[in-house]
């Protein structure tokens, strides 16, 4: 038994999964489900398609290059067969996959650094070109209580905020 | 494949495409599937080659679009469908064939076709 990759979305092929197709030149494409399948029948280049694995990959949204790839290599060769290897194998695999997963996390929080701090600025940009919509400016001025969140960028909020009083 | 299929043949016998009249030795049998022996009436052939146009050939099924299912789970397809001459003991008529055959034709006694197949599909 053997888990094999599709082709197309790069995942896992289990047992009971997927298909195979043969081209005539004898290469192989293997396919977890209809949906990779119905891609690769409408000619599709995974490399364009967002949500394969390939795309991520080329993309820099996952973890492009590392060691824990290379050890799941395929390897044609059959062993013989070693109790004493299995079991480290096994130990090997789960440390491996643990350790893979860490590495991926971090990928993702050094792509995502940075983006809470850009959100809150957009939010407040938005609250503030916005905040008419809920509550009307006046009230904003009599109840000292409503303030719009401060920036860290203080000038720049204090001025905005002495524009509007001035305006209403 | 049922009767009126046309498929390529995937030897160098002589014919290039072959369409399926029957099964042989069974009463009403519609479909053959691959690693099955058919009979089947040469369509096309190479020209001055011994098969010609409208002679009657058996042959084993190599490849089909419908493809098959395999006890792992693993559905298989091919390209297109083809099929091998081969004479009444089962022998192939060509000398080389051409394209992958699903390890299937091995398992009905069609050894010799399927060891002359350039890649077999385990």
């Amino acid at each position: 038994m053997r888990l094999e990759k599709c082709w197309f979305c790069s995942s896992t092929i289990y047992p009971g999964h997927g298909m195979m197709y043969v081209r005539n030149d004898a290469k192989i494409f293997r396919f977890c489900r209809s949906k990779c399948h119905k891609n690769f029948k409408m000619k599709r280049n995974p490399r364009k398609v967002k949500w394969t694995k390939i795309y991520r990959k080329l993309h820099g949204k996952e973890l492009p290059q590392d060691t824990t790839f290379e050890l799941e290599r395929k390897r044609n060769r059959p062993e013989r067969y070693d109790r004493n290897v299995v079991e480290d194998t096994v130990k090997a695999m789960k440390k491996i996959s643990e350790t893979r997963v860490e590495r991926e996390a971090q990928t993702l929080a050094n792509r995502m650094r940075g983006k809470k701090t850009q959100q809150r600025r957009e939010d407040l940009a938005e609250l503030q070109q916005g905040i008419h919509l809920v509550k009307a400016p006046t009230a904003l001025l009599e109840e000292p209580s409503l303030t719009l969140p401060k920036e860290k960028m203080k000038v720049k909020v204090s001025v905005e905020q002495e524009s509007k009083a001035m305006e209403s | 494949m049922r009767p009126q299929t046309y498929s390529n043949v995937a030897d160098n016998s002589g014919a290039r495409e072959s369409m399926r009249i029957r099964v042989p030795g069974a009463s009403n049998r519609q479909y053959a599937s691959i690693g099955d022996m058919i009979v089947a009436v040469v369509r096309e052939a190479v020209p001055n080659m011994p098969p010609k146009g409208s002679e009657v050939v058996r042959a084993v099924i190599a490849r089909t679009r419908k493809g098959l299912n395999r006890d792992n789970g693993m559905a298989i397809r091919f390209d297109d469908n083809a099929a091998v001459a081969i004479d009444r003991e089962g022998n192939p008529k060509g000398t080389r064939v051409f394209g992958p055959v699903a390890r299937e034709s091995r398992e009905c006694h069609f050894a010799k076709t399927v060891s002359s197949a350039p890649e077999v599909l385990r």
